[in-house]
């Protein structure tokens, strides 16, 4: 069984008069189980020269079903801190990730580019960013279009 | 002041993929454009669900929109099969399940706030009341005194501002639900005149475009959140 671990903390000496310290570990199930997911899209690396908005991840093709569940990672490996990128899911905004900014969701795509995960940077002089889904979906890939 | 939040993604090799995942990001949470620290929050709230209704977290318009605001959730659940779908305005995120966590940006896209002005017409007695969102107010003989009163009264859903004759009501969330007209107020006319009041809408109200909502599976689930926002 394919088992991925996802940590994450949060810490901040001065946010408060009391520290802050959150850290929680889990693992990347499928849907209701724990039974690790185990399909990747594997760690993406792109340099993006246009503010035009892009998919992250091939088509979702109808695909869900009572088990499926995805985890989405995506970094902001900008240097400078007037830089992001807009995420979007859907027509819907979730939010900026400015430089060096990374963000940990779920996802369940459902319907053919209802629920796709796309990206538009802010500048077009060129700005990197990573990204990977984690995922157990079925038919994730479009079908080919040659024949 | 610093804010770090720090992620770690690990298999083991021939495990998710033949060789080993070994992630690991760190990011200060910092203000747009800025490398000065996010310096509120909502604090670290805890919620237990009593139905399988959908229940809003955060209203969009609390926050100001396309900043670097920071949302932290968990799904605090041991029982596998437990989850809450994340959504964001009316998009579906996805869920999250036992134990998960997750840590997006949010823009916190504002919606409109319906405006709409009052104006009273006729003749009115001081025994006359006026009530509206729940609240009843009396009216005065003039109708620049009345709106004084209008005004400086508390309205649960709405602040009122204005000068002289007006009184316009701002409603405190973004709703596209809340067509206000004169059939919305009830007027005790006890002088039986021909007190009246007229309503011109300003501005149409529309929902926020990203609330963060959550649908839990099961009735009760708990979620703990919380808000790093400029």
């Amino acid at each position: 069984m394919a088992t991925t671990t996802n940590s994450l903390t949060l810490t901040s000496t001065d946010l408060f008069d009391d520290s802050l310290s959150i850290s929680n570990t889990s693992t990347c199930y499928k849907a209701g189980t724990t039974i690790g997911l185990d399909q990747t899209t594997g760690l993406t690396r792109t340099y993006l020269t246009a503010t035009t908005n892009i998919d992250i991840f091939p088509v979702v093709k109808d695909a869900t079903n009572a088990a499926e569940n995805g985890k989405v990672y995506i970094a902001n490996l900008s240097e400078d801190v007037t830089e992001y990128v807009i995420v979007t899911i859907g027509d819907l905004v979730i939010g900026r990730l400015y430089a060096g900014d990374f963000m940990w969701m779920p996802w369940s795509p459902k319907a053919q580019h209802a629920q796709d995960i796309e990206l538009s940077p802010s500048v077009a002089t060129g700005m990197s960013v990573e990204f990977m889904a984690i995922h157990n979906f079925a038919n994730i890939y479009p079908t080919g279009a040659d024949s | 002041m610093a804010i770090t939040a720090a992620i770690t993604l690990t298999s083991g090799a021939n495990d998710l993929v033949t060789d080993a995942l070994a992630l690991s990001t760190e990011s200060s949470l910092t203000k747009a454009t800025t490398t000065t620290a996010l310096s509120n929050t909502t604090g670290l709230a805890r919620k237990t669900t009593a139905s399988t209704s959908q229940y809003t977290l955060l209203y969009a318009d609390d926050f100001t929109a396309d900043k670097a605001h920071k949302l932290y959730m968990k799904n605090t659940s041991t029982v596998a099969a437990e989850y809450f779908d994340v959504h964001v305005g009316s998009m579906k995120m996805g869920s999250l399940y036992a134990g998960d966590w997750a840590l997006v940006p949010w823009s916190a896209t504002d919606g409109t706030k319906e405006v709409f002005t009052i104006t009273l017409s006729g003749t009115w007695a001081a025994a006359d009341t006026l009530t509206f969102d729940g609240v009843t107010v009396n009216a005065n003989t003039a109708h620049a005194t009345t709106a004084t009163i209008l005004r400086a009264t508390t309205y649960p859903n709405w602040t009122v501002t204005g000068a002289d004759s007006n009184a316009i009501f701002t409603a405190k969330r973004a709703r596209a639900d809340q067509e206000i007209d004169a059939d919305e107020w009830t007027i005790v006319d006890a002088g039986g005149s021909d007190a009246a009041i007229s309503i011109a809408t300003t501005t149409e109200g529309l929902h926020n475009a990203s609330n963060i909502l959550i649908t839990p599976g099961q009735a009760a689930n708990t979620i703990e959140y919380m808000l790093f926002y400029e």
